[in-house]
């Protein structure tokens, strides 16, 4: 078991993260009140795909609306929040000097949190726009580009001043999900909600949009953490480093095609279908790289951050394998329109960026607070209910999207009795969420007694293990 | 990776030709696709929505019930939606020229609506408001879609044929209207061109001997 230390030492802790603490914190504090918002929306919405009637009477809480928010919450809210605290403090660290203009940040995410919780509240009373992931109301949108380039600037001052030549993976990638999104996000408002462009362009351009919002966005940013994290804590060298550049370009150049691989066999240019399944293929070169060097996080030995890091990692590979196999013509016949697609949304978001993310949060807030984290139980605690949440979302999701795409290719099926076929499975997912949404509790509070420390003189473990990892964990 | 321009370049090309390749490249494709004129009937196709659809659609989109209905029929050999008495044919981008806010969607709760209008429970809007008061199958009521008001005189001529308090009637709001009105418009039976419907091979063959 681990040595108790109260306060952190002075080594680890540098004035780089001092000077970042209350940004970063702040980030982080609406980033957990979002997936916790996000997570109840989310189990409204299992709850009413089980029983129709549950809260049906309510207009604020149609599926659609439910499903829209919290999806919205998600996305802008924890995604958002959570990625850009950490991406800012790693590039932070990796230039070498304290991040500057951090006010930009502070106001930044005070708008953006306020422009997203007008967006819900627009979409309970019916403002919704309609594509995926761009759901929140027209008025909101420009508020958030504007506060995300607010909040980006740290991350982009300290690329330009960083104070080497030579470049790390996590920068790569970080910089990369700073730039690209607010030109992708800039994007899609135009064409899709300010001029939307004709017909089927629109949910074809929803599509790229989708795509490009994971795998130049979301993806990037769980990745630089990855890409800290791993040599960090195990103190090993990246296997096939040689490789990393490679992937990381393959990643940004195939990513943004394979969006239309959702569009099989609909009334959209087959062409769009056929590149994206082509591209599903080409992109498994990136997954395969990303296991050659990350695979150490496979073996965590005692630490806990690499816990969440592997089981991030283990779903990011399995999802692009899920993509690639997907896009396969016969397989989308079963798979698409059903559950299956969000059991894979949510194996990418849920698992891959939330589970790496937690282990980046677990990592980062003792450096911020100069504070071990109070309790090793509420993080193993969080680890499993994570873990096991987010499989049995997943899995009961995809087994019952199975069951769904062959009974609905059966047009002898009625929908109510497809209905009745998914119903564990989707009771079992429902479950999952809750499991879930209760290991976030568990996140939620300790971050808040990690923050403010009213017992501090209390017999609380700390995690240490020794000095140069400050992170929580056995031995 | 030492040169930041370089890289920063690279990141935007990256973009730009996702952009070029996917948006403009449809867009090139399908930007100019106009509604087919027929001369036979005299009109195009696909016809404009009545405003009250239109109006509809905007209820559609609010209560997102894209979340759970599709408006994509699959070709006859890819699912089944053919046999479920879906269409005919595919949907094709034409079908969809003139709509302002095209809500394919992505999961099949409950069944396609791209041809609901030609179904036998369209035909009857009230047993359709009724069916969205009430619901049905799987899906649920709305019954904040309606009003419950006293009678004053006769029973309102569209109030709808479901028990009510006594001396009340329920009544669809103009939203609930609206919502039906869009609901019968959709249906696009017209064969266009290039919407002929594919058979399969083996359909084919059978036919032929």
């Amino acid at each position: 078991m681990t040595t108790a230390s109260t306060a952190a030492p002075t080594a680890e802790v540098t004035e780089i993260d001092a000077t970042a603490r209350c940004p970063l914190l702040l980030l982080l504090g609406f980033a957990l009140l979002w997936l916790l918002v996000s997570g109840a929306l989310a189990l409204v919405n299992l709850v009413q795909l089980t029983t129709p009637t549950f809260a049906a009477a309510c207009p604020v809480m149609t599926y659609g609306r439910a499903q829209a928010m919290q999806e919205s919450a998600f996305i802008y809210g924890w995604a958002a929040n959570a990625g850009l605290a950490v991406t800012l403090w790693i590039l932070g660290r990796l230039s070498g000097a304290p991040l500057r203009s951090l006010n930009w940040t502070t106001a930044g995410a005070v708008f953006w949190n306020l422009a997203l919780l007008l967006g819900l509240v627009g979409i309970a009373t019916g403002d919704a726009t309609v594509h995926g992931w761009i759901q929140l109301p027209r008025y909101v949108l420009p508020l958030l580009l504007v506060a995300y380039g607010a909040m980006a600037v740290p991350g982009v001052l300290a690329w330009t001043g960083r104070r080497q030549d030579t470049t790390f993976a996590s920068q790569w990638y970080g910089v990369a999900a700073l730039f690209l999104f607010p030109w992708l996000f800039s994007i899609a408002q135009m064409m899709l909600v300010f001029f939307p462009t004709r017909g089927v362009l629109q949910p074809l351009i929803a599509g790229w949009f989708v795509q490009g919002a994971w795998t130049l966005w979301l993806a990037p940013l769980m990745l630089a953490a990855a890409y800290y994290l791993l040599p960090k804590i195990s103190g090993k060298a990246i296997r096939h480093y040689e490789f990393a550049a490679l992937s990381f370009w393959t990643l940004l150049f195939v990513g943004a095609w394979t969006g239309g691989r959702h569009f099989v066999g609909g009334p959209i240019p087959a062409w769009v279908a056929t590149v994206a399944g082509v591209s599903c293929a080409l992109l498994l070169f990136h997954y395969i790289v990303v296991a050659l060097n990350l695979g150490g996080a496979f073996r965590p030995a005692g630490s806990t951050v690499l816990w969440f890091v592997g089981a991030g990692l283990g779903a990011y590979l399995l999802g692009g394998v899920l993509d690639a196999v997907t896009s396969i013509r016969g397989v989308a016949m079963i798979t698409q329109f059903t559950h299956f697609s969000t059991a894979q949304t949510q194996l990418a978001v849920s698992g891959a960026f939330s589970l790496t993310l937690f282990g980046a949060i677990y990592f980062l807030v003792p450096r911020l607070t100069g504070r071990a984290w109070p309790s090793l139980s509420l993080i193993r605690g969080h680890f499993f209910a994570a873990l096991l949440g987010t499989a049995a979302l997943v899995l009961a999701l995809a087994v019952a999207g199975l069951i769904q795409g062959r009974e609905q290719n059966n047009a002898t099926v009625e929908f109510s009795a497809i209905a009745v076929h998914v119903k564990p499975w989707l009771l079992v997912a429902t479950a999952g969420q809750a499991v879930l949404l209760i290991g976030n509790l568990l996140l939620a509070v300790h971050l808040l007694r990690a923050v403010c420390p009213f017992r501090q003189a209390a017999t609380a473990p700390a995690t240490f293990r020794q000095p140069p990892t400050m992170e929580a964990s056995v031995s | 990776m030492k040169n930041g321009l370089t890289f920063f370049l690279g990141l935007f090309l990256a973009l730009a030709l996702a952009f070029t390749g996917i948006v403009l490249g449809s867009h090139a494709q399908l930007g100019n696709l106009a509604p087919y004129y027929d001369e036979n009937e005299g009109k195009a196709f696909p016809e404009r929505m009545p405003g009250i659809a239109a109006r509809g659609q905007l209820v559609y989109q609010d209560l997102g019930c894209a979340a759970c209905h599709t408006q994509q029929v699959r070709r006859p050999d890819f699912g089944s939606d053919k046999a479920r008495g879906w269409g005919d044919r595919q949907s094709v981008a034409r079908d969809y020229v003139s709509q302002a806010a095209v809500q394919l969607g992505d999961n099949r709760v409950g069944p396609d609506l791209a041809t609901f209008g030609s179904r036998p429970l369209a035909v009857d809007a009230d047993r359709l408001a009724k069916y969205l008061y009430e619901g049905h199958g799987g899906m649920p009521g709305y019954p904040f879609l309606f009003a419950d008001r006293k009678i004053v005189g006769e029973r309102a001529a569209n109030a709808l044929n479901v028990p009510a308090k006594p001396g009340r009637e329920i009544v669809p709001t103009p939203r609930a209207v609206a919502l039906v009105a869009y609901l019968q418009s959709l249906n696009n039976a017209y064969e266009y061109p290039e919407a002929r419907p594919v058979e399969p091979e083996a359909e084919k063959k059978e036919g032929g001997k």
